[in-house]
């Protein structure tokens, strides 16, 4: 007999099952998140979020398992969450569909089944690929490697994959010896997803030198992807256990004491809506309600607005672009408003358009053509826009930026780095 | 206008649409007339509960027995409009466990299948129920679209021969030498009779069926026989969305709010029950929806903050022999009563049929039948328990609503389950088919599908379609569904149906005024009035001097 | 510690005004808004006052200045309105007309009707129903808010002073359920060559019309250019017929209005909602800004309201009663929720009317008609007192009001 057996029945089954027919009660039909849709915009096989959200639920009833395979066009920008005037749960009834659609409706033995898992699953990847980080940069650079993803696997060829660092952040970090800030009343857990580990570990540096420059003690604990890519793809089972790891590391974090600082803007909104939205661990609650993005938390804990007036960052002019989920998070006027008044350089703001990669979205043969399309209008301002270096706070984006300007993409931390810092 | 029939019925209810479906299918040449659309009566206000008895099953088992009978039969014949919801008679800590035990027995003794469910039991079934209910005792329940079963009886009897005419409300009936022989009807604006508008026919029959349940009355006076109808009202509190998918009823002896029915998309709280002088005119009290939604919120705790989209209201048809004399309407029996105003009056060549519920129509709807039959001479054997409604012929299949209509899964899962057999004639198309009513999934087909019954009236459309009766109320879709009587009706027409619609969306929709369903009616004002000028449209105030207005850059 | 001269809440027409204004007053003024704003649900019209006591008015100010004491005209006064309109005209700029008379034009909707209203967007402009050029009005099968010979049957009904007429064509391309947004985009990017497709489409059922006029998805980024492509094909003045939500005309001025508000140094912020403040000593201190679970405080020297009525949420209610939940201001409402309505669907409602009732400085006031706070103004929607839908004033209001809190708070 195994263990769950002896429990008692499970009222609220977990996520799956989720019953999300009520918030199709705040929707009155206006439409907003249609118009905020950057997918529906350009591909005629996506009918659009009040349709996958509020419509697609209300017209459900329990017995039916089938979803629209259309959730499946959906990047997961959550854009439609930003737009909704009436508080529609949309992007958790689009997670949640989405889930549905792939345990009920796709072939686990299908190519796009296990393309979607390798993309979700992008820490693992890089975990094994960062230990001979030269050999993979050279087999993904690779184009023979490029075309057979894309026939094999329905990876776009058309996009160069990143490069990993030759030395992780936490390699770095556990050999400078952890944080060389103690303090027993400013102290920050850093959660720096996959990416900023083993793709751009001088973000992740940048924001403990600068934590640090405020006096802050930052741990960086042992952690899992944040499952933003698991949840855009319907892989539930490996986003709970990734979450799972996370919650309880970070929530015995928190009961310490710290609070939880991402330079990644789609990890923090992970951490603070999604987890609670989908998962009902002990202390998801409480991680979420301590998770910032960095420079939120130092505009209002520290006064940087101040401190950055007339600074002198060793940077050109920036093209920035404000991600989806930063929007999400009511970030999207912070990066050029706080560095608005930096001596040297001017930041322009590349306009309020999705970059159209949304994580793994645009890394599907299928999507790539959309996805390219929904960035047109950021490549274009980007291009009018004094600067020639990008300026952003999420991974995908700067792919995005890099791919269709040529730009070198920075992150926002780098920039208060050599403001503050140096 | 004249015209003659051998039976003439009198109310296009679920009881008259079943007396003359099942006469036409023994071959008596039947006329239905009704004064609004199909249902426009008590049927049209009802909770769409397919009853399995077991709300009788204490109190009734004559009741109880006659409905889990029909209870199946209904599921064969007519599996579209018909959902196996099951149900639940949940009993909270407060109610007795005396009366759990006397309703278990009661559905037993009744042949009525019973299951108990421990209070996890019942929950995983319905993840909503209030954490403190004690246990359940689970029954075949079921919900039924009381419209869409009308007008599939109307249908059949249409094929079988039968005249079916709505908008004719009978003005006098014709009593000559002690004897009724017919009815005057007036023929007004209505689908399918633009000819005869304004007429008046008069029809003859050789026998007349009174089936107007809470009318029955005003046609007893017009042949000068007193029958008494007990008119009880009861309201019935529609919520946006379906937070649960079981019938649910509270384990208690008859009270109010009681109920919980998933219809659709939708749940419907019900219901009070208040005895009324005049089945069209009574007040529709905000205590009594209040009521529904305080008492239900017991059972099921998010509905005390769940949207509600509108109210209405029913009227029984309660009737009991007046030597009875109860004095509450709970009281009286939910049974039905032949009158056969020769024996009872003497007054030979009419029937009226009174009192009973929606579940045993088809039953009721014989024995008239039979009444009827042995009246005329004739002896035809009743057919009705046996030969499916059309739409229901053959309902059993997984499609690809994609491939097959071009229609997003849950629409063609929606249409299908509205068309029943008859999907493909009306879903396949060339043209492209647009939803049309974005909250229930209604298409342009479908649309023209139910226009092509259903003429200028949009309510007809709305009740074959379900087309705006989601969450807008109509904001959204009730100009669409106008605009689909153009150009085969004219500019005036089609306005004029969009304020019918329009108004009769509204009339429901002021009882649920507060929170999100306000906010909803302030979209819907300002999207009319404000955007599209219906409340002052020149149009209809007057022609403006247009010369005094801006008329562009010079 | 995140500090501004004026703080305005909320991201529509007024709240937008109300911050431009302070702005250029030389306030430091910042602007949260919670959602995307209702301009997108709304027509993009300009409605100053096209109705008086049910009666049609040519000219809005021969009646602003008559509004009964409390409607938010009689409370700044129609120079204020005037004023209003200017500043509107000055950020709108060649995005709209209507700017060279007082007149209030009658513009032609997706429901067959014409409406007064004294601003109109260059797009709208062509169509209007006082001129007498010919029409041809087109819809599409797959548009259903506008069906166009119904929509030309109903002007003729309506007796406009030229030929109408109206056919329904298949829009090229796009699936059934392509949302509006869409139009727009292959309209803008000329996919496929569709501008000329349309025009094959139209061109033989244009006769002697010297206008045509479409549902409003004329293009969203390049909607001047996606016009004349087509009027130059076809030969005729093209319009776009309003209609919403959704509505592109209505984002069109969003965008037009936040790139200004950005050019004024106004800070923007947009996807957290105020969810409280603290007061003391009669004034405001400061709002929590709640950004997903933390409640972050914003101070300010001054603060306006502008967070729309009971469409935008600025006004909540519940089967208890009704409130104004940022700042929980009093809102003048019937007790009984049976007295918020009239039983005719058009008929003169109560809840049409319901907001926050203000002092002529636009300070909300409480139950008794005192100042509730001396450094908090209302502004738009979320004020008492106008069925802006009957009246058709929504715009005038937000504008009138939305230009005087905003200067008065920067003015404190």
């Amino acid at each position: 007999m195994s263990d769950s057996e002896n429990f008692p029945i499970d009222v609220f089954p977990e996520t799956e099952e989720m019953d999300l027919r009520p918030g199709a009660d705040s929707c009155y039909k206006c439409s907003a998140c249609d118009t905020s849709c950057p997918v529906a915009e350009v591909d005629d096989d996506f009918p659009g979020p009040k349709f996958q959200g509020p419509e697609q639920w209300r017209l459900k009833r329990k017995e039916d398992t089938s979803v629209d395979e259309s959730v499946m066009k959906c990047s997961n920008c959550m854009r439609c969450d930003g737009a909704c005037p009436s508080g529609v749960p949309l992007s958790q009834m689009h997670n949640t569909a989405r889930a549905e659609y792939v345990s009920e409706e796709m072939s686990m033995l299908s190519t796009e089944y296990w393309r979607n898992r390798i993309l979700a699953n992008y820490g693992t990847l890089a975990r094994i690929g960062s230990k001979v980080p030269r050999l993979t940069n050279f087999v993904m650079g690779n184009s023979l490697v490029q075309q057979v993803n894309e026939k094999f696997l329905g990876i776009t060829a058309e996009r160069e994959f990143p490069e990993f660092a030759t030395e992780t952040f936490v390699e770095w970090f556990e050999k400078r010896g952890g944080s060389t800030v103690q303090s027993e009343d400013k102290r920050v857990a850093y959660f720096h997803g996959d990416y900023a580990n083993y793709n751009t570990p001088e973000v992740a540096k940048a924001l403990v030198r600068v934590f640090e420059h405020y006096g802050y003690e930052v741990a960086v604990p042992d952690q899992r992807c944040s499952g933003t890519p698991m949840f855009a793809n319907g892989m539930m089972d490996d986003a709970r256990r990734a979450a799972k790891f996370n919650v309880e590391t970070f929530h015995n974090l928190v009961e310490d004491g710290y609070d939880i600082v991402c330079s990644c803007t789609s990890c923090s909104m992970a951490l603070r809506q999604e987890y609670p939205e989908l998962f009902t661990f002990d202390g998801t609650a409480e991680v979420a309600a301590h998770t910032y993005e960095a420079l939120e938390y130092l505009r209002i804990y520290e006064d940087v607005e101040g401190d950055l007036k007339g600074a002198k960052p060793n940077f050109p002019n920036l093209a920035y672009h404000a991600p989806c989920h930063a929007r999400n998070q009511g970030l999207d006027g912070q990066a050029v408003n706080l560095f608005s008044e930096l001596d040297g350089l001017e930041v322009t703001d590349v306009g309020d358009s999705c970059s159209g990669i949304s994580g793994t979205y645009g890394w599907k043969e299928e999507n790539y053509d959309t996805s390219m399309k929904i960035g047109e209008e950021m490549f274009e301002h980007m291009e009018d826009a004094p600067g020639e270096t990008g300026l952003t706070e999420c991974p995908t984006c700067a792919m995005q930026m890099g791919h269709g300007s040529g730009y070198e993409i920075r992150h926002p931390l780098e920039v208060v780095e050599s403001a503050l810092v140096n | 206008m004249e015209s003659r029939t051998e039976v003439l019925v009198i109310g296009g209810g679920s009881t008259g649409c079943g007396i003359t479906r099942d006469l036409a299918m023994r071959g008596v040449d039947v006329t239905l007339v009704e004064q609004g659309n199909l249902t426009h009566g008590t049927t049209g206000r009802m909770h769409g509960l397919l009853h399995s008895g077991g709300r009788y099953a204490v109190s009734d088992q004559k009741s109880a027995r006659e409905c889990i009978e029909e209870n199946r039969v209904l599921r064969d014949i007519a599996a579209h409009c018909v959902e196996e919801t099951g149900g639940l008679f949940v009993k909270r800590p407060e109610d007795t466990d005396d009366y759990f035990e006397e309703k278990l027995a009661g559905c037993e003794a009744c042949d009525i299948p019973t299951e108990i469910l421990s209070n996890e039991e019942a929950r995983e079934v319905e993840p909503f129920l209030a954490p403190d209910i004690e246990k359940a005792i689970w029954v075949p329940d079921g919900a039924v679209d009381p419209f869409r079963l009308c007008v599939a009886n109307a249908a059949s009897a249409e094929q079988h021969g039968g005249r079916v005419l709505t908008h004719a409300p009978v003005t006098d009936l014709i009593v000559e030498a002690g004897e009724v022989v017919g009815a005057k009807i007036r023929h007004e604006p209505g689908p399918r009779n633009a000819a005869t508008v304004g007429k008046t026919e008069t029809i003859y029959a050789d026998h007349v069926v009174n089936a107007t349940g809470a009318w029955a009355g005003r046609l007893g006076e017009m042949a000068g026989v007193d029958i008494e109808v007990r008119p009880s009202k009861g309201v019935m509190t529609i919520m946006n969305v379906r937070q649960v998918d079981t019938v649910i009823n509270r384990c208690r002896p008859k009270g109010d709010a009681d109920i919980i029915v998933p219809h659709e998309t939708t749940c419907i709280l019900g219901t009070t029950d208040e005895e009324v002088s005049d089945p069209e005119d009574y007040p529709e009290e905000q205590w009594e929806v209040d009521l529904v939604i305080d008492e239900l919120t017991k059972l099921v705790p998010i509905l005390g903050d769940a949207r509600t989209i509108r109210s209405f209201w029913g009227v029984r048809p309660l009737y009991e022999p007046p030597e009875v004399g109860s004095a509450d309407p709970t009281d009286i029996t939910r049974d039905f009563f032949l009158l056969d105003h020769a024996d009872r009056d003497e007054l030979p060549g009419m029937t009226s049929i009174v009192g009973g519920k929606f579940t045993t129509y088809r039953m009721m709807a014989e024995s008239i039948a039979d009444h009827v039959c042995q009246k005329l001479g004739t002896c035809a054997r009743c057919e009705t328990a046996d030969v499916p409604l059309p739409g229901s012929e053959d309902f059993s299949v997984l499609r690809d609503y994609m491939d097959e209509f071009s229609l997003r899964s849950p629409v063609g899962r929606r249409s299908v389950q509205r068309l029943g057999s008859r999907a493909d004639d009306v879903l396949k198309t060339d043209a492209p088919n647009p939803v049309l009513c974005e909250c229930e999934g209604v298409t342009r087909a479908e649309v023209q599908d139910a226009l092509s019954q259903s003429g200028t009236d949009l309510n007809a459309v709305r009740i074959r379609t379900r087309a705006s009766m989601g969450n807008c109320q109509g904001g959204f879709c009730c100009q669409r569904l106008a605009a689909e009587l153009h150009p085969d009706h004219d500019e005036q027409t089609a306005r004029a149906s969009l304020d019918d619609l329009y108004q009769e969306r509204w009339k429901g929709e002021r009882h649920a005024l507060w929170g999100e369903q306000l906010s909803q009616a302030a979209l819907n004002h300002a999207l009319h009035a404000a955007t599209m000028n219906r409340d002052t449209d020149p149009a209809k105030t007057g022609t403006p001097d247009w010369t005094d207005f801006d008329g562009g850059q010079p | 510690m995140i500090e501004s001269d004026v703080l305005v809440v909320g991201g529509g027409l007024a709240g937008g005004t109300a911050a431009l204004s302070a702005a250029r007053e030389g306030a430091d003024v910042r602007l949260v808004s919670h959602k995307e704003s209702t301009l997108r649900h709304a027509s993009g019209l300009i409605d100053v006052l096209g109705y008086h006591d049910g009666t049609l008015l040519a000219d809005p100010f021969s009646a602003v200045g008559d509004m009964p004491e409390g409607h938010p005209y009689e409370r700044v006064g129609s120079a204020a309105v005037e004023a209003g309109l200017d500043l509107f005209d000055e950020v709108a700029g060649d995005l709209y007309a209507g700017s060279h008379t007082t007149k209030n034009a009658l513009v032609p909707t997706h429901g067959g009707t014409v409406k007064p209203t004294a601003r109109y967007p260059a797009s709208v402009a062509p169509g209007l129903a006082s001129d007498d050029g010919e029409m041809l009005l087109v819809g599409f099968e797959t548009l259903t808010d506008f069906d166009a010979p119904l929509a030309a049957d109903h002007l003729q009904n309506a007796g406009v002073p030229f030929e109408v007429r109206g056919v329904t064509a298949r829009f090229p391309m796009l699936r059934a359920d392509a949302k509006i947004t869409r139009y727009a985009k292959v309209l803008d990017t000329d996919e496929k060559g569709i501008r000329s497709q349309l025009v094959e489409a139209i061109e033989p059922h244009l006769g002697d019309a010297t206008r045509v006029g479409f549902p409003a998805v004329l293009g969203h980024d390049h909607p001047a250019r996606v016009r004349e492509a087509l009027a130059d094909a076809l030969g005729a003045d093209v319009f776009e017929v309003p209609s919403g939500p959704p509505s592109l005309p209505g984002m069109r001025l969003e965008d037009v209005l936040f790139a200004v508000l950005r050019e004024a140094g106004v800070t923007i912020e947009t996807g957290n909602p105020v969810v409280g403040f603290e007061a003391s000593d009669g004034r405001i201190d400061h709002v929590a800004v709640k950004r997903t679970h933390q409640r972050v405080p914003y101070f300010a020297d001054e603060f306006v309201l502008a967070t729309g009525g009971l469409v935008g949420k600025g006004i909540t209610t519940s089967r208890e009663g009704v409130r104004e939940p940022v700042f929980d201001l009093h809102v003048p409402h019937p007790e009984n929720r049976y007295d918020w309505f009239e039983d005719e669907a058009f008929g003169d409602h109560p809840f049409a009317r319901f907001g926050v009732a203000v002092d002529t400085d636009l300070r909300p006031l409480d139950g008794s008609g005192a100042v509730e706070y001396a450094n908090l103004r209302a502004a738009g929607g979320v004020l008492g007192g106008a069925d802006f839908a009957a009246e058709k004033s929504g715009s005038g209001i937000s504008l009138a009001t939305g230009r005087v809190a905003g200067r008065r708070a920067a003015q404190s």
